[in-house]
């Protein structure tokens, strides 16, 4: 028995040694990708911190290194938080969020509700749906740009519909411009919602719907009961990508308006860009971006461990 | 309470028909089995009476009541699917009450009705959990009771023991017969298994390639199938049918079985009507339990292949003419493989099937 339980020590601790020199191998093995990974996400981070506690700029005629002489006592952070320009920049983008992302997600649904039943030239229909979320979004702003001129193409319907000659200037009228905006993130976004959400409602067990339809409920009632409940993840994953990716929203948006009139359609992105390139004031930029990257860190966060908790407890 | 009619039923999936002209009537509050191998649409034919498809030709009707063109949510048909579809995002309790609470029935009445169910099907313990980890014993309960508790006239069961082990099933096939009892509900059974469904059933309705091949008791299912199929199909394992032509010798008629011997003369008087009618070439049949030992160059000479001891019973393989055949003793015998054997059948269990059709002949 005492060989027995020596033995087995023994084996412990060989398999010890060799836990270690695999695990130092591992680290030797994956130090390169692990120095990239360093240079290419943690150098520029920590680089951007540098600079935005500086007033430094391109033309100030230093070095980025040398940017510590021109330490300003975190101005840009305190600049920041009162500068009237950014925060109508952030309303504006949270507003431009609340108006496409439920926009996009309820017609989504609406039409992958549609899908769900077979009717002629589905197919067809399908490919077309599809299409605006193949366009690349600069020549779709292109495209909204010309439509929503006072002489193009919706004017021109809306004069043959009235019978009255419409001249409106969408795009250099301030909350109609917030529109003509809103209108071509929809019609390039719905697709991508109807695709996921479509995923989702084939994902729905078909028994299941049939038994509650035999159980005696209708349409609405298997829809709120079983297909919204079982589609949960798949919706919560739909609106996530939708709120990021609409956050960011700017190639469309500044061929179409550059963010005018005025400031009138300036979102986050069009800002900081204005800033970096027509200011050149890249101390303040670096910090306008720290604050957005920590903020929506945090706000994702507490989404995911929400999220995380809901399933914990659910099962 | 409601009996179920089906007229003229035909069902075409492209050019394969699932359904091939069917005519059946499950009286009020009977247990009917619908039973066959698989793929001979007798699952097609419950999806028909529930309404999920419909049917290409003929009509569905429960009691006097033509339901053909009743769209699913309103025949009231309780259903219990093969995997049980329950609703894994819900708890058990919910699971329950959701037939009630789509038709709107007051919160206090759902709760009193679940209690009950839950009591009756020993799902008490399980009502607040989550319905997605419960074992399948429990799923199984739980898909009965889902449907039992908005009280429908008919009941239709998929395959529903399928899933759960031999034990569960034999106390599930007992539940399932009280369930019936109780609350007096017309059930539809679909099984592939005889042995539920002649456990189970008032009558079994045996099916194969889309055409209903005989509907009765299970006695008489057994005792006297209708042609071929069902002789092969029932029992386990089925009715021995070996080749045999008909002849008369000093005014009987008996069966020669060719290099098998030839058979004592038929009692009955199917065989003679037959004969007169000029049917010669038969299927001769017999249980395999119904086989005693006969002494040398008696009865079916048989050359024994294979012998299977199971304890209680003893199942002997064994080629007579080109046939093969079984014999199922209630003790061991003294036979053993590559041996000889001379076996008769009772004379009250042979069985004539007529060759060319495969039709039984009268109640040979």
């Amino acid at each position: 028995m005492t060989s027995f339980a020596e033995t087995e020590a023994t084996l412990a601790i060989a398999a010890d040694d060799a836990d270690r020199a695999d695990r130092r191998l591992g680290l030797y093995l994956t130090l390169p990708a692990q120095i990239l990974v360093l240079f290419i996400a943690v150098f520029p981070l920590l680089m951007q911190l540098y600079i935005s506690l500086t007033s430094w700029s391109p033309l100030s005629g230093r070095g980025w290194w040398d940017a510590w002489t021109l330490w300003n006592n975190f101005a840009n952070y305190l600049n920041l938080a009162v500068d009237a320009r950014w925060w109508s920049a952030l309303l504006r983008t949270l507003l431009v969020m609340a108006i496409c992302v439920p926009a996009e997600f309820l017609l989504g649904l609406a039409l992958a509700i549609l899908f769900m039943d077979n009717f002629r030239g589905k197919r067809v229909f399908y490919s077309i749906l599809l299409m605006p979320m193949m366009v690349v979004p600069a020549v779709a702003g292109y495209m909204f740009f010309m439509l929503f001129q006072s002489g193009g193409p919706v004017n021109n319907i809306a004069s043959a519909i009235s019978g009255h000659n419409v001249a409106i200037a969408w795009l250099s009228n301030p909350s109609l411009a917030f529109i003509a905006v809103a209108v071509a993130d929809i019609w390039q976004w719905t697709p991508l919602m109807f695709l996921i959400l479509l995923a989702g409602l084939l994902g729905v067990p078909d028994d299941q719907l049939k038994a509650a339809t035999l159980l005696g409920a209708n349409w609405w009632q298997r829809f709120v009961t079983i297909m919204l409940p079982r589609m949960r993840a798949i919706i919560v994953i739909a609106l996530a990508i939708r709120l990021i990716e609409n956050f960011k929203i700017f190639d469309t948006l500044y061929i179409m308006t550059a963010g005018g009139p005025g400031t009138a359609t300036e979102t986050i992105s069009v800002f900081i860009y204005k800033l970096t390139t027509n200011d050149l004031s890249w101390g303040y930029v670096a910090a306008i971006a720290l604050v957005v990257l920590i903020s929506l860190s945090v706000a994702l966060g507490i989404a995911i461990a929400r999220q995380t908790k809901r399933r914990e407890a659910a099962s | 309470m409601s009996s179920i009619h089906l007229k003229g039923l035909t069902k075409h999936f492209g050019s394969f028909q699932a359904i091939k002209q069917m005519d059946l009537d499950v009286h009020d509050g009977e247990f009917l089995a619908l039973l066959g191998p698989s793929g001979c649409g007798k699952s097609t034919t419950m999806n028909i009476i529930a309404g999920m498809e419909g049917a290409t030709t003929g009509r569905v009707l429960f009691g006097e009541r033509d339901v053909s063109d009743v769209p699913m949510t309103r025949r009231g048909v309780g259903f219990v699917f093969q995997n049980y579809a329950i609703f894994t995002h819900m708890s058990v309790r919910a699971n329950l009450a959701y037939g009630l609470k789509v038709r709107g029935v007051p919160k206090p009445e759902i709760d009193k009705r679940v209690a009950a169910i839950a009591d009756f099907l020993q799902l008490a313990p399980f009502l607040d959990r989550p319905s997605a980890k419960l074992s399948v014993n429990i799923l199984q309960r739980l898909a009965i009771g889902r449907s039992a508790i908005v009280q429908p006239a008919i009941f239709l069961l998929d395959e529903p023991l399928s899933n759960v082990d031999a034990a569960f099933r034999a106390v599930m096939r007992t539940e399932l017969k009280h369930l019936q009892r109780q609350f007096k509900q017309t059930m539809v059974y679909v099984t592939h298994d005889q042995l539920e469904a002649m456990t189970m059933a008032d009558r079994i309705a045996v099916m194969d390639h889309g055409v209903l091949q005989q509907v009765g008791t299970p006695l008489d299912v057994y005792n006297n199938p209708a042609n071929v199929f069902v002789a092969r199909f029932i029992g386990s394992p089925g009715m021995n049918l070996l080749p045999a032509s008909l002849r008369e010798t000093d005014g009987n008629i008996v069966a020669d079985l060719g290099a098998a011997g030839v058979s004592r003369p038929l009692p009955r008087g199917a065989a003679k009507a037959a004969y007169a009618q000029g049917i010669q070439d038969v299927w001769f049949g017999f249980r395999p339990e119904e086989l005693s030992l006969a002494a040398d160059s008696q009865g079916i000479a048989a050359s024994v292949t294979f012998i299977e001891r199971i304890g209680s019973r003893t199942v002997v393989h064994f080629d007579a003419g080109q046939a093969a055949g079984k014999a199922v003793f209630q003790n061991d015998v003294p036979l053993h493989a590559g041996g000889a054997a001379h076996m008769v059948p009772a004379d009250a269990a042979v069985r004539l099937f007529d060759r060319s059709t495969g039709r039984a002949i009268g109640e040979a």
